[in-house]
C-alpha cells in the first residue's frame, strides 16, 4: 500500500506505520478521557455540595458557557424602543417583591440564606452596563441552569419580563435613598400589585 | 523520528533562546531604573491582626463582593459599582471617610450603612469574626 502523506505530516511522522500508531494513540487518549469522566461521575468524585465553591476551572468554564449561551440565544430578540415610566415602576414592584431577596438592591443586602447558595446570586446594580437589554430579557425569562435562577417567563407575561428589564436598565441610576423612596411610593399607592 | 525532529529544530531553538535571552536582558535593564521611581504605600498586614485570609477568600465569594467590586484573581469579580479591591491594603481612606486601619475596616465591612448612611453598599450580615477574615484577605500580600 503506497499512501502519499502531506508534507507537513511527513515532518513529524515519516511512514504510514507511524501515522497509524499516532492515530491509535489518539483513540486511546479519548477512550481514557471517557473512562475518566465516567469514574468522576459514577464514583461520586464531583462534589455537588453547595457548601464548597466551584473549582476555579469549573467556575471559569461554567461562567463562560453561560455568557456565550446568552449572547448566542438572545441575538434575535427585539427590545422595545423605550420603557415608559409606568413600565419601569411595575418592574420595580416585581423586582422588590420577587428578585431583591436573592439579588439585593442599592443599600439592601440579599437574604442571608441567599449567600449560602453556590454560585451565590450576584447584586445587579451594574447588570445593565454589562448586558444588552435583549440579553437581560433572555436571562430573566429563561433562567440559568444549576444556579437556582428560575425561568420567569413561565410564571410572568412577556410584558412583565420586559418591565423587569426596564427596571434593571434604571437600576444603575438609583441610589439607596431612591430605592427607599420607590418603596414608600409603592406602599402609599395602595400595596404592590404583584404575582406570586 | 525523534532524531529528525532534533536535527531540524535544533538550530531554531538555539536561535529562539538567544533572542529570548536578549529580550529578557533588555527588559531587566529598562525596568531597573523604573522600579525605583514608583513608591507604593506600605500595605497593612494581617499577621498581627488575627483574621484568616483563606477563610476571607471564601467569604468574598459567598457574599458576591465581585458583583460590585473589581478584584484581581477572583473569577467574575468585574463589578464597577464600588472601587477595585486588589490593593486595598495600600488605600489611605475607607469610603473616603474612615482612615484605613484594621479596626475601621472591620467596622466598615460590618456596618457600611451606619458609617455612610444611604451609600450603595449594604450591611450584608458579616459577623465580627467573618469581617476580620475578610479584612485579613483584603490586607494580604500580593
Amino acid at each position: 500500500m503506497s499512501v502519499q502523506m502531506p508534507r507537513w505530516i511527513m515532518r513529524f511522522l515519516t511512514s504510514p506505520r507511524e501515522l497509524l500508531i499516532f492515530l491509535a494513540g489518539g483513540v486511546c487518549a479519548f477512550g481514557a478521557m471517557g473512562i475518566g469522566a465516567v469514574v468522576v461521575i459514577e464514583g461520586g468524585i464531583f462534589n455537588a455540595t453547595a457548601s464548597t465553591p466551584h473549582l476555579a476551572v469549573v467556575a471559569v468554564a461554567a461562567h463562560t458557557a453561560f455568557i456565550r449561551s446568552v449572547e448566542v440565544r438572545a441575538a434575535g430578540v427585539k427590545p422595545p424602543a423605550r420603557f415608559a415610566p409606568a413600565e419601569v415602576a411595575a418592574g420595580f414592584r416585581d423586582y422588590d417583591a420577587s428578585c431583591a431577596v436573592c439579588h439585593g438592591a442599592p443599600g439592601i443586602a440579599q437574604a442571608r440564606w441567599a449567600s449560602a447558595m453556590t454560585p451565590p446570586p450576584p447584586y445587579l446594580e451594574d447588570a445593565a452596563r454589562r448586558w444588552r437589554p435583549r440579553e437581560l430579557y433572555w436571562i430573566v425569562g429563561q433562567g440559568v441552569k444549576m444556579t437556582a435562577m428560575p425561568a420567569w417567563a413561565e410564571v410572568r407575561s412577556d410584558g412583565q419580563v420586559w418591565n423587569l428589564v426596564g427596571f434593571l436598565e434604571a437600576l444603575p441610576y438609583l441610589t439607596a435613598a431612591d430605592y427607599q423612596h420607590l418603596r414608600a411610593e409603592a406602599r402609599s399607592a395602595g400595596g404592590a400589585k404583584t404575582n406570586h | 523520528m525523534l532524531e529528525v525532529l532534533a536535527v531540524t529544530s535544533d538550530r531554531g531553538w538555539a536561535d529562539l533562546s538567544r533572542k529570548l535571552m536578549s529580550c529578557m536582558m533588555l527588559a531587566i535593564v529598562c525596568a531597573t531604573p523604573l522600579s525605583g521611581c514608583v513608591r507604593r504605600p506600605a500595605a497593612h498586614t494581617w499577621a498581627k491582626f488575627g483574621g484568616n485570609p483563606g477563610q476571607g477568600a471564601l467569604l468574598v465569594g459567598r457574599f458576591s463582593c465581585g458583583a460590585c467590586h473589581e478584584i484581581a484573581g477572583v473569577e467574575g469579580a468585574i463589578g464597577q459599582v464600588g472601587p477595585p479591591l486588589s490593593t486595598f491594603g495600600e488605600r489611605t481612606m475607607i469610603a473616603g471617610v474612615l482612615p484605613n486601619t484594621p479596626e475601621n475596616l472591620v467596622r466598615w465591612l460590618r456596618h457600611p450603612q451606619s458609617v455612610v448612611p444611604g451609600n450603595a453598599m449594604p450591611d450584608v450580615g458579616l459577623t465580627d469574626a467573618q469581617a476580620r477574615d475578610v479584612a485579613a484577605w483584603l490586607y494580604r500580600k500580593h
